[in-house]
């Protein structure tokens, strides 16, 4: 047995029956073990795409998802789907071919230090020099890509490692994921202290949510403290959509009721989020009232970015738990009737600012037709790319779920989503051959950056439901050069799209148009109806913006929002109450 | 504000690499840097001084997450 076979039986040992990659010169003795053994594995057509969809498989089932290419270009080509685990806190493993160890630093061919070229994007990476160190790298690059904050690990393997002989090496044996420490008690006694005081409490929960595996106990707090709660773009489903305390997501494409209540607050309870800036706009005048209790697994998160009053560093789901009973009866306690009052006072605003649907003209809606295909598809799985979709989706679509969300978030890469749906629908699928719907919400911008994993859909049937949203432009990079480049449109034209439709057909795969708001429904039913894959090419406007949006460097207060400015100005006051007026940008 | 660091770190390949280059990434400047392989030969002790502006323990808590960082610790320099 050689090391390349020793590796194909550790893996199956770690549990690993799917993974995703493409071959080449120095990882073919791996290729050659896979050959005839129990794992099953994806062939893309770019290792980009093979990144993507081991991030796409990790983030649906919360499995550890794995990678494999060759050295030089293959090993390079993996490197955003890398990046993208290690921001999003993805459990993944990576392998790479390297050159025989006696030809490394001799600039052989493909010879790329794909160990050193990923350094600051992962957890932790294992160049491997001698068979006999299979065992413990491959053991520890598991345990560390599940354990803790996950994140992704890196084994390069040099090609005359794969074929030493590794007959004596003993079995695989795999090692725990590491506990999780909780807080000590004093910590959640300071934060339920702090809850106890506050007049206007608000939680913003974060992906730790859901990476910590505290979705119901995170429910369970917020239902008995009954506290307004906003939510990240990761976080969105750690709370369901319609659940009557859900604000929404907060930030610079969240919704009103969401950032002003933060705004508002006396103090903000943060559950498994980082600040992040696209959360907080100008971070000095985020929550400018608040103080902070901060619950979070990884500690260099708490006091990075915002002085915490209170840290509760440890396991989320334990900490939830030992303060939802403490919280639960402080809206009948001393500030009560200010609770009350507070929570009616987010719910209303809630009410008002809720988005509208009902836009004119026959033109698309975006909005409205993924609000319609949340509610046609629940169960769905749903993968986007990066861009103005993105954010349409996270602000329409009704997320139950946080792990039926997957999107890009800390990294924001364009081309993510069909990659991460043949993952997601991989990872889903079971041995009886049941198939969750997967949907990808793509860009005309997104898809073609990684258009041709359609073949990959093909090959293996995989039902994956594409909604192209096509306007013809890059464009949340248009609306910005809009709002703030003086509309000097550099390089966003896309009007010389390809046929999307011709080139589905070209791959075999189902192809739907629409372009009609009338026509939107029947084109879901469908679509959805659809026995295989299929894509659905929506035209949109080429000026359609997201709102709300904060603009850069300005607080969250300060939402731009002319399509909400419109439809109040031409409502009767009663029905929109507590509508702040639009702020307009300081001189 | 400058401190210094004494780490232990394992012996192993990028370990230095990872150690001065999360230093950089999180705002610390390296000013000087020097160490040795332990006797055992499986870790090096390494010594640093960096300079730079955010609070020190956001760096002492990056660099202990390193698999490879065995033991930090961050003094700020007189």
């Amino acid at each position: 047995m050689n090391g390349a076979r020793w590796l194909v039986q550790a893996l199956a040992a770690e549990g690993v029956d799917t993974l995703f990659g493409y071959p080449g010169g120095t990882i073919m003795p791996f290729y050659d073990a896979l050959h005839g053994s129990t794992l099953k594995h994806v062939l893309v057509r770019h290792e980009q795409g093979a990144a993507f969809a081991a991030n796409g498989y990790a983030r649906a089932s919360g499995r550890v998802g794995v990678c494999v290419a060759t050295s030089g270009p293959g090993a390079s080509n993996l490197v955003t789907g890398i990046a993208d685990a290690m921001l999003d806190s993805v459990p993944m493993v990576a392998i790479t071919g390297q050159v025989a160890t006696t030809l490394m630093g001799t600039d052989a061919f493909q010879e790329l230090d794909v160990f050193g070229l990923t350094l600051p994007i992962v957890k932790h990476s294992f160049l491997v020099r001698r068979a006999d160190d299979l065992p413990n790298v491959v053991a520890e690059a598991f345990r560390l890509a599940r354990s803790g904050r996950p994140g992704p690990v890196l084994i390069d393997l040099p090609k005359d490692v794969q074929n030493a002989d590794a007959s004596h090496l003993p079995a695989h044996a795999p090692l725990p994921t590491d506990p999780v420490p909780s807080a000590p008690d004093a910590a959640y006694h300071e934060a339920a202290a702090l809850i106890a005081h506050a007049r206007k409490p608000l939680v913003y929960g974060g992906g730790g949510i859901a990476l910590g595996d505290a979705v119901d106990a995170f429910r369970a707090f917020v239902e008995g403290s009954q506290i307004p709660t906003v939510l990240t773009l990761k976080g969105l489903g750690a709370l369901p959509a319609a659940h009557a305390l859900n604000l929404g997501m907060l930030g610079m494409h969240g919704n009103r009721a969401a950032n002003l209540s933060v705004q508002e607050c006396d103090l903000l309870i943060v559950v498994g989020a980082r600040f992040d800036d696209r959360a907080t706009g100008k971070l000095a005048e985020f929550a400018p009232n608040a103080r902070v209790v901060h619950l979070d697994l990884d500690a260099c998160e708490i006091g990075k970015l915002r002085h915490a009053d209170a840290a509760v560093n440890g396991d989320l789901r334990r900490a939830l738990d030992a303060l939802t009973p403490a919280c639960s009866a402080q809206l009948h306690g001393r500030n009560g009737a200010a609770r009350r009052a507070w929570r009616d006072t987010c719910l209303q605003r809630k009410r008002a600012c809720a988005p509208r649907y009902d836009a004119p003209g026959d033109d698309v809606y975006a909005p409205a037709l993924l609000k319609r295909l949340s509610e046609l598809a629940p169960d769905a799985v749903v993968t986007c790319d990066v861009g103005q979709h993105q954010m349409w989706v996270a602000q329409h679509w009704r997320f139950d779920d946080p792990r039926k969300h997957l999107t890009s978030g800390a990294l924001g890469a364009m081309g993510f989503g069909l990659p991460a749906a043949i993952g997601a629908q991989l990872a889903l699928q079971d041995g009886a051959g049941a198939a969750p719907r997967v949907i990808c919400v793509s860009g005309d911008g997104s898809f073609l950056m990684n258009v041709q994993e359609l073949a990959t859909v093909a090959r293996y049937r995989l039902p994956v439901k594409i909604v192209l949203l096509d306007n013809q432009a890059l464009g949340m990079v248009r609306q910005w050069q809009e709002l703030f480049f003086e509309r000097r449109y550099s390089e966003v034209d896309l009007s010389d799209n390809p046929d999307f439709c011709a080139i589905a057909t070209a791959f075999g795969i189902h192809a739907l148009h629409v372009e009609r708001a009338d026509e939107v429904e029947g084109a879901l039913r469908a679509l959805l109806d659809a026995p295989g894959p299929a894509l659905l090419h929506v035209a949109i406007d080429q000026a359609a913006n997201v709102w709300p949006l904060v603009p850069p460097n300005h607080s969250n207060a300060h939402m731009l929002d002319p399509e909400a400015d419109a439809i109040a100005a031409v409502a009767a006051p009663a029905d929109f109450p507590h509508q702040e007026p639009a702020h307009a940008l300081p001189a | 504000m400058r401190y210094r660091l004494d780490l232990t770190l394992r012996q192993a390949e990028g370990a230095l690499a990872r150690v001065l280059g999360a230093a950089e990434r999180r705002g610390f400047r390296p000013l000087s840097v020097d160490g040795e392989a332990q006797p055992d030969g499986d870790r090096w002790h390494l010594r640093m001084t960096v300079e730079g502006e955010r609070a020190d323990s956001a760096l002492q808590g990056q660099l202990a997450k390193l698999y490879d960082c065995l033991a930090v610790e961050v003094v700020p320099c007189p």
